[in-house]
């Protein structure tokens, strides 16, 4: 019986999973978890996360996500929709944990940006390491998790010209690292 | 139109994640954590079940309300004894219908009704 529910589960799209999971299926949440853990931690210490924080603040996230199961309407994806919950409560543990520090204050050590060779594979982590904290969580929340500019400055705390301006630098050092031969140009509107 | 399409591919990049090795540890984690956590929610909500219902039955019998309901009980009992009686003039009927076994006929139904709208909400 456990193992047919199981096999159902497996085949069933993520909105039905979310619909059961929303009546109190905590199997068919189970599922969602399984299928999406990896790229949720993945961003997460893609944001500059410890493992261990990483899977913390994830774990945090799909509860947080079995909460609101009911908010999830099915207008994007499921991972996305849990992406943002984990981001934002990321951002909350980072500007805990840095009492009060300003995005703008924060940590801007940054190794030396690197040109890959025509032989190096492209590797957004090797790429995103070489970014500062500030840039790297401004550029993590737009492109990984999917918010505008303007909900990264709310989740952020920070002035919106802040937010664009490390996006922008962000993008630029990306660039050189990942796309070298792409011409560096302003930062479009994201979102 | 460089600068999108770069921004194209960082998204794509970010959307490819490796997969963890330990994502059934990982999931199996979180399911427990949801399962301790409705454990004591369920607890929780017996126990101030508990706690509100000792407080009802409490102000029922501090209000004298058990009284006032074997009283409406009795004088019903008379009424329905009456109206059987008078049927059974009639030789409608010829069972031995008393009170008590009308109430019990009563709280029996009313069992039945319960029992069919909890398979109900369960159903559907």
């Amino acid at each position: 019986m456990a193992d047919s529910s199981t096999r159902e589960s497996a085949a069933a799209h993520d909105l039905e999973l979310a619909a059961l999971a929303a009546s109190g299926g905590r199997s068919a949440f189970g599922e969602l978890i399984r299928r999406h853990n990896s790229a949720v931690r993945a961003l997460l210490r893609r944001m500059g996360a410890d493992g261990a924080t990483a899977d913390d603040v994830a774990q945090d996230a799909f509860l947080a996500a079995f909460e609101q199961i009911t908010d999830f309407r099915g207008e994007g994806t499921f991972q996305a929709w849990v992406k943002r919950i984990a981001a934002r409560l990321y951002v909350k543990r980072w500007r805990r944990d840095a009492r009060g520090q300003a995005l703008a204050e924060a940590d801007e050590r940054t190794l030396p940006p690197v040109a890959a060779g025509p032989d190096d594979r492209i590797d957004l982590d090797e790429a995103l390491r070489r970014l500062s904290q500030a840039e790297r969580l401004c550029i993590s929340l737009c492109y990984g998790a999917g918010l505008s500019h303007a909900e990264a400055a709310e989740a952020l705390n920070a002035p919106l010209g802040t937010v664009k301006s490390h996006v922008k630098r962000g993008l630029d050092k990306l660039r050189t690292r990942l796309a070298p031969e792409l011409p560096a140009g302003d930062a479009e509107e994201h979102g | 139109m460089a600068e999108r399409n770069f921004e194209f591919e960082l998204t794509r990049l970010f959307g490819e994640a490796p997969a963890m090795p330990d994502s059934e540890v990982f999931t199996y984690e979180v399911g427990e954590r949801l399962r301790r956590g409705w454990g004591w929610r369920r607890l929780v909500i017996g126990g101030m079940g508990l706690v509100g219902g000792v407080i009802a039955g409490l102000q029922l019998l501090g209000g004298g309300v058990l009284e006032r309901l074997d009283m409406v009980s009795t004088q019903g009992g008379r009424v329905v004894t009456g109206a059987i009686l008078d049927a059974a003039a009639y030789n409608i009927a010829a069972l031995p219908m008393t009170s008590d076994v009308i109430w019990l006929a009563a709280a029996l139904a009313a069992a039945a009704i319960v029992f069919a709208i909890t398979r109900v909400v369960r159903e559907f």
